[in-house]
């Protein structure tokens, strides 16, 4: 399991609406190539002043609950309204692997089964008071500590070597975790069970990447934690900027922290305010905010607006469509697969994935934001992602030639299957914005066109919760569906795609991908090369047999005030958490 | 009069029951619960399990639901499991902001809808008539949500008159600052709301004008040479208010269920927002104890407008 944090801290459901709303109206749009040089990550660079306020937009539907605590957090909003103050404890580059450059240091030692943290000197929290040893061990405690509540803790996370006993209440203390120099030391040595791969990376799921002050919340019952006012109310960040002040649900203030380690910010204030997903195209227009993420289906009202500079990344996620070919095994803790089920037949998922024409349909619906991906592996992941995979490109005669061979005969308007029966298939999609539907219905066109009677479960596109209660629990009326997926920073996909992992929602499990999900995250792995390698040959395993099929992505565009220098989306700029590095972002003289 | 009243509360007592558990089932119907939002690849299924089960949601519905009531009678209802603080405390913060935001609306819509609804009835069929008329239809067609969408774009964005979401500014400061700024925040949606809502109260209001300046008694006090101001007011618009008055008890009760349409487009954190939110997120403590509250004070409200209609109406005298 993966680190919650950052990107990771999208949930299902935002990913989802990210997704579906990045499909507007028609808009000619060239090629993807072209699409992406259309934007910058960084806003330009300025001679920047002291002083001035910047206004945050938050776009959501619902208040934010306010849980300002990496260990203890659960929403998306909360991530993005502590972003200020809540820096992680590691910087990364491009790629998300571990620099040094971040507020520790972080070493893997893979023979010696250890990872050493070294906070650095003067990392200090908005009290004055050092980032120690203790306060990094202490965030493993309030993931750990049933008594929290957390959702965070992971079978993953308890590769560190006694977490386990502490989470189950048999250890005082986590015995893998180690100070050399004392509670008040900076330095951490973490003895792990088996070292993985992707410790480098940030978001592996192993080494969780935030401190808690100890001594700050050390009074307060872990029990407590959670609705405590010093979570709640007056929390402690060592990032550029403390809360100064808290609507609850509704805006946050920050001022400097001045005991920051790489010396004061130069805003005066910043006020992340929330509003509702409705009214951001009007405020992009008006300029009631100084930085607002754009909604992708809004583009063509605000993409004129004199005044912003629109920057953007592509996030770590995508949709996909999966075939439904086993059950989850709730016992073992497998997935298993049926070999008979209907959409167990490689034809078949091949010819379905010829049949969908997705880059004309976000041509038409998505003014080029969204596009189509040829493999499971996004390209932000470097040379992970393989890009010779040239995917399922929109091919109705491949489609057709593929069903003939394979035995699906025609009887009148739709194939039969190869035993004869008829088949229908029923497609489960969730409803999003007003193009959800369209695009959908889009898609059943076209594999009519192959001859392929589908179907909407439901009879219509469905609520996001009917959606993941249908698809988690493999109900019989879905043999195929249309989900998204918003990814770690660590690119290994077996938490999503193993035999033992429950959210494979296909529930294929075959030998060869079991294999080489295996040896992605070997210890051989830890040769880059050798893994590279792995994590190409998966993709062309996975394009082959098509159990899950690669859908899109979308843009994720910001608009920025004209007048600030020093806003980037870029991984390598960012503070660890996925948001800019708010140190950097200041007005221009 | 107090028998009948005691009468009342008794029988809510089984309207409550048969409520309360009606809730707890439908809310337990709906698929999906508070932790299915937060799954994603970054936490452990495991983990999410152990959590549904520490929080009682894989009991029999019955021990969920007795549990449930038992705590209801400690005052306790229980701890909303989205924002992880005592449901309490949550409605007491949103139940507040609605209240003012209601109470406001409440009376613009009485100080625009009674004189309208005066002019109206007195002028009957002449251009004061017509033109009431006309914007009676008009507040009655129009949606509310496009109303208030419109209005919002109109004075919050294009003249940037008003704020646009929130119930106060995060740079208020200091008890006046923030009082205005939450008054501030209140004026738009208030008027909006208004508007919108006066049609059923000048309807009724213009009716009963219409209606009670043909009755005898009318005729009577004419002819006895009572001035026609005083017949007026207190012989046709007395009696034309009763059917305003029958809602009185629930515009009272109703200050604090708040709307859910207003409060969505504005953001503004109140009690119907509260309870979409609750919804969407299957917060099942928030759910069960907003549709509660909301049903008690329906029922609540009911019995109010019963007791002020046998108080200001003699005719009317439950048994």
């Amino acid at each position: 399991m993966k680190k919650a944090k950052l990107f990771a801290g999208i949930t299902l459901l935002s990913s989802v609406a990210l997704t579906l709303a990045a499909c507007g109206k028609s808009e000619s749009r060239s090629d993807e190539s072209k699409t992406a040089s259309k934007f910058k990550e960084v806003v330009p660079t300025k001679a920047a002043k002291k002083g001035g306020t910047v206004k945050v937009a938050v776009e959501t539907d619902t208040p934010f609950t306010g849980i300002f605590n990496d260990e203890l957090s659960t929403s998306a909003t909360d991530t993005e309204v502590m972003q200020y103050g809540a820096e992680s404890l590691f910087g990364t580059d491009d790629h998300y692997v571990f620099n040094n450059k971040g507020a520790a240091t972080i070493k893997v030692d893979q023979k010696a089964k250890t990872v050493t943290v070294e906070i650095k000197k003067g990392v200090k929290w908005s009290d004055g008071k050092q980032v120690t040893a203790k306060d990094y061990e202490y965030a493993y405690e309030i993931i750990a500590n049933k008594d929290t509540k957390s959702q965070r803790y992971t079978s993953s996370l308890a590769d560190l070597e006694g977490l386990q006993e502490y989470h189950e209440g048999k250890a005082k203390t986590i015995s893998g975790f180690e100070m050399p120099d004392g509670e008040n030391g900076r330095k951490a040595v973490l003895h792990f069970k088996t070292m993985r791969p992707g410790m480098n990376t940030s978001g592996n799921g192993y080494i969780w990447e935030a401190a808690a002050p100890y001594h700050y919340l050390k009074d307060v019952k872990f029990k407590d934690l959670m609705s405590s006012d010093k979570i709640r109310k007056k929390p402690l960040f060592f990032g550029p900027y403390k809360l100064q002040k808290l609507v609850r649900g509704q805006s946050t203030t920050w001022v400097p922290n001045e005991y920051y380690y790489k010396g004061k910010p130069k805003l005066s204030k910043i006020t992340a305010t929330v509003i509702n997903p409705n009214s951001v195209a009007q405020s992009i227009k008006s300029r009631k905010f100084d930085v607002t993420q754009v909604i992708n289906s809004q583009w063509k009202n605000v993409k004129d607006t004199k005044g912003v500079n629109f920057i953007a990344k592509i996030p770590l996620q995508y949709s996909y469509l999966g075939f439904k070919v086993g059950k989850w095994d709730a016992k073992k803790g497998e997935n298993v697969m049926d070999p008979k089920s209907k959409m167990n037949n490689k034809a078949l998922r091949q010819a379905i994935g010829y049949g969908m024409n997705v880059n004309e349909v976000y041509k038409r619906y998505s003014y080029g934001l969204s596009f189509r991906i040829p493999t499971l592996i996004p390209a932000q992941f470097g040379d992970y992602f393989d890009k010779n995979i040239k995917g399922y490109t929109y091919n109705i005669k491949k489609g057709n030639e593929i069903l003939d061979k394979a035995g699906f005969k025609k009887k009148g308007t739709y194939r039969v299957q190869p035993n004869g029966k008829p088949l229908t298939i029923r497609l489960a999609a969730m409803t999003g914005n007003s193009t959800a539907e369209p695009i959908v219905q889009n898609y059943i066109q076209q594999w009519k066109k192959l001859g392929l009677n589908v179907k909407l479960t439901s009879g219509r596109l469905i609520e996001f919760n009917s959606f993941y209660d249908k698809v988690q629990n493999d109900d019989p009326s879905v043999d195929m569906f249309i989900g998204a997926w918003s990814l770690s920073s660590e690119p290994s996909p077996n938490d999503l795609y193993g035999a033992k992992a429950p959210m494979n929602y296909s529930r294929f499990v075959t030998p060869e991908n079991t294999k080489l999900l295996n040896e992605m995250d070997s210890q051989k792995a830890f040769n880059h090369k050798y893994r590279v390698e792995k994590f190409h040959e998966w993709q062309k395993y996975m394009f082959d047999e098509a159990y899950v099929i690669p859908v899109a992505n979308s843009y994720s565009i910001t608009a920025v005030n004209k007048k600030l220098t020093g806003y980037s989306l870029k991984p390598s700029d960012s503070m660890g958490n996925g948001f800019p590095n708010w140190y950097n972002v200041a007005y221009a003289k | 009069m107090w028998k009948t009243i005691l009468r009342r509360l008794l029988i809510m007592i089984p309207q409550l029951i048969i409520l309360s558990l009606l809730v707890f089932l439908l809310a337990k119907m709906m698929p999906g619960d508070p932790f299915s939002g937060s799954i994603n690849p970054n936490t452990d299924p495991k983990q999410i399990e152990a959590l549904r089960r520490a929080a009682g949601l894989y009991d029999p519905w019955y021990v969920q639901y007795f549990r449930w009531v038992g705590n209801l009678f400690h005052g306790d209802l229980g701890t909303s499991y989205i924002q992880h603080v005592p449901v309490t405390s949550l409605i007491a913060d949103r139940a507040s902001n609605t209240f003012w935001l209601s109470l406001l609306t409440t009376i613009l819509t009485y100080s625009i809808a009674i004189p309208l609804g005066i002019t109206s009835g007195r002028h009957q069929d002449q251009w004061q008539d017509t033109s009431v008329r006309i914007f009676n239809y008009i507040t009655l067609a129009t949606p509310g949500f496009v109303f208030y969408i419109l209005g919002l774009w109109l004075f919050g964005f294009t003249l940037g008159w008003f704020p646009i979401s929130g119930s106060v500014s995060a740079s208020a400061s200091g008890f006046w600052g923030v009082l205005g700024s939450r008054i501030y925040h209140m004026i738009l949606p208030a008027i909006l709301y208004a508007l919108i809502t006066t049609t059923g109260t000048v309807q009724y209001l213009r009716t009963g004008i219409v209606d009670n300046k043909v009755e005898d008694y009318v005729r009577t006090a004419r002819s006895k040479g009572v001035p026609e101001n005083i017949v007026f007011h207190k012989h046709i618009l007395r009696n034309s208010l009763l059917p305003i008055a029958a809602f009185l008890g629930n515009t009272i009760t109703g200050l604090l269920s708040g709307s859910m349409i207003i409060e969505s487009v504005f953001s503004y954190p109140g009690m119907g927002k509260l309870f979409l939110d609750s919804i969407g997120q299957r917060d099942y403590t928030t759910l069960t104890a907003l549709i509660l509250i909301f049903g008690i004070l329906t029922l609540i409200g009911n019995l109010l407008s019963d007791i002020i209609m046998s108080i200001i109406d003699p005719r009317i005298r439950i048994q």
